[in-house]
């Protein structure tokens, strides 16, 4: 199964008297790599949350799935909140997030944790305490997670933020794979170089949706500039009315 | 429900030498039983209680038993057991404390405060005004628990709550515990996590009340947190930390019912199973050092 295409159309997202997204409105083609580029605070997460169904919104998202109905939907966060000093294995982790069965009876051996953890170069760890590992050796459990069950989307939100250059090529990699098995994959991402490489198409999205194309085209200095510098019309209209 | 046969099979074997002699007595067996059966309960659940840093709230639904059995007293319930008004008043209580901590901008560990502090400003007050209908050994009881006054109904009602917090705990053990560490996380993974956010508090309630009679009001949220905060302090994965706190509780709740009565000790129950309690988190921290040291 290919993964699906996304529809965001006039997508608003409103808190307090913050506009948060405005009309926002773009399509995410099934099986591509697609960024999503912007400031902080510039509404890339929340359109994630909108698109996850946990974020309250205007307009309409619909996922066209491919064949018979819904696939496997994962999600990379930046991070996961837990106290670091929890007696909880790396295969503990995965246990708690992709088996029924309760983690502490041991893995269910019906699901290869190993491969996952090989396919982002964290083979031999299972048995490591979770909370001791790197920042960047937790982000590839996150990476590992979500491809159990094996996804037809991949949400991911800044996975490379506390990767080093050993877990970017382990990214990269994975990212090749995702992309040849037909997998949609909406990324968040800083790092615009990557987003050049890896990406097939960009969005800059600045409260509302500053350009989309490839992005070779769209990245250029003076597009940068103007999504990272600029306050989008609109919004900047409504905060001096208020 | 009848424990007669199982009562009378254990004071047979405490007779014959097999058990401890002070089996022999129909009041300590069925409080051996209700510690055996509550034991590994508040065992596991308190792995999720101390993850979940829900420590203070177990202790604050404990306390507000006692205004639970204040309210029940005062509505005509029987003073022995008085179920209705403490599972009705604590499971209000906390579910109007989650309510309120999802809906305040106040921290969780201040809100259980205020929260705490009226509750037992109500419960003594009642229990003031109660003071001439009631012996005052009962507040005792209720406070510090007692092997003396656990009969078959409060048997049935720990066997009940025990059955039916462990047939949901554990199916739902997972999804409880990932809802903690990343909540979009657990809903893209299908974890309703609001509504498991409830039902854990009310299956740390319930438990909590059904336990009230053998540990009281003031200890019994200890037994949701030592054993597992011990487990903690040695376990080295998740298998060792569930098990060991399993392990802790049961021997915490049996040590703490039957070593006063052999050892001719004037402690109530409760006391007793927390100072047994506190003992192996003391036990497992040692442990811990020395590891520590092992290790260089």
């Amino acid at each position: 199964m290919t993964g699906p295409a996304i529809l965001f159309d006039a997508v608003g997202l409103t808190l307090g008297r913050t506009v948060i997204l405005d009309e926002v409105s773009l399509r995410v083609a099934a099986g591509t790599v697609h960024a999503l580029v912007g400031p902080n605070g510039g509404g890339k997460s929340s359109l994630i949350r909108a698109l996850l169904g946990q974020a309250p919104h205007r307009g309409t998202i619909r996922l066209d799935w491919p064949g018979n109905g819904p696939g496997t939907v994962a999600y990379v966060p930046q991070s996961v909140e837990f106290d670091r000093g929890l007696p909880l294995t790396v295969e503990d982790f995965l246990a708690v997030l992709c088996q029924r069965r309760p983690a502490f009876l041991g893995p269910d051996r019906r699901i290869d944790y190993g491969a996952a953890l090989d396919r982002v170069g964290m083979a031999g760890k299972a048995r490591r305490r979770f909370g001791a590992l790197s920042g960047g050796e937790r982000q590839r459990v996150l990476l590992a997670q979500a491809l159990i069950p094996a996804p037809d989307l991949i949400v991911l939100d800044e996975p490379m933020t506390a990767l080093d250059e050993a877990g970017i090529a382990i990214f990269e990699t994975l990212l090749a794979e995702l992309s040849a098995a037909g997998t949609t994959v909406l990324w968040v991402e800083h790092d615009l170089a990557q987003v050049r490489r890896l990406a097939t198409r960009v969005t800059g999205l600045n409260r509302r949706v500053l350009f989309d194309g490839a992005p070779l085209e769209m990245l250029s200095p003076e597009r940068v500039f103007d999504l990272f510098s600029a306050v989008p019309r609109r919004a900047g209209a409504e905060r001096i009315a208020s | 429900m009848s424990f007669e046969a199982l009562r009378a099979l254990i004071q047979g074997w405490a007779g014959a030498g097999l058990l401890p002699a002070g089996l022999t007595h129909g009041f300590l067996v069925n409080a051996l039983l209700s510690g055996l059966v509550i034991g590994p309960v508040l065992g596991g659940l308190g792995t999720l209680v101390v993850t979940k840093r829900l420590a203070f709230f177990s202790e604050a639904v404990g306390h507000a038993a006692l205004t639970g059995v204040a309210i029940g007293i005062l509505v005509g319930e029987p003073y022995t057991g008085p179920y209705a008004s403490l599972f009705g008043y604590c499971l209000l209580f906390a579910l109007l404390v989650n309510y309120t901590r999802n809906r305040s901008n106040l921290t969780a560990d201040t809100l259980i405060g205020v929260f705490l502090s009226v509750s037992l400003a109500l419960g003594a007050s009642l229990l003031l005004i109660l003071a001439s209908r009631v012996n005052i050994h009962i507040l005792e009881n209720v406070l510090f628990g007692s092997v003396l006054t656990v009969d078959d109904g409060d048997l049935t009602v720990l066997l009940v709550v025990a059955l039916g917090v462990t047939a949901l705990m554990l199916p739902l053990f997972n999804r409880l515990l990932l809802a903690s560490f990343n909540p979009a996380l657990a809903r893209v993974r299908g974890v309703p996590v609001k509504g498991l956010d409830y039902l854990f508090i009310v299956l740390v309630t319930v438990v909590t009340v059904a336990s009230v009679k053998i540990i009281g009001a003031i200890l019994v949220g200890a037994l949701l947190v030592i054993p597992a905060a011990a487990a903690r302090v040695v376990a080295s994965s998740l298998r060792g930390f569930f098990l060991l706190s399993v392990a802790f509780a049961s021997v915490a709740a049996v040590a703490g019912i039957l070593l006063p009565v052999q050892l001719a000790l004037p402690v109530p129950s409760g006391g007793a199973i927390i100072l047994a309690a506190g003992l192996l988190f003391l036990g497992a921290l040692l442990a811990r050092l020395f590891m520590k040291g092992e290790e260089g």
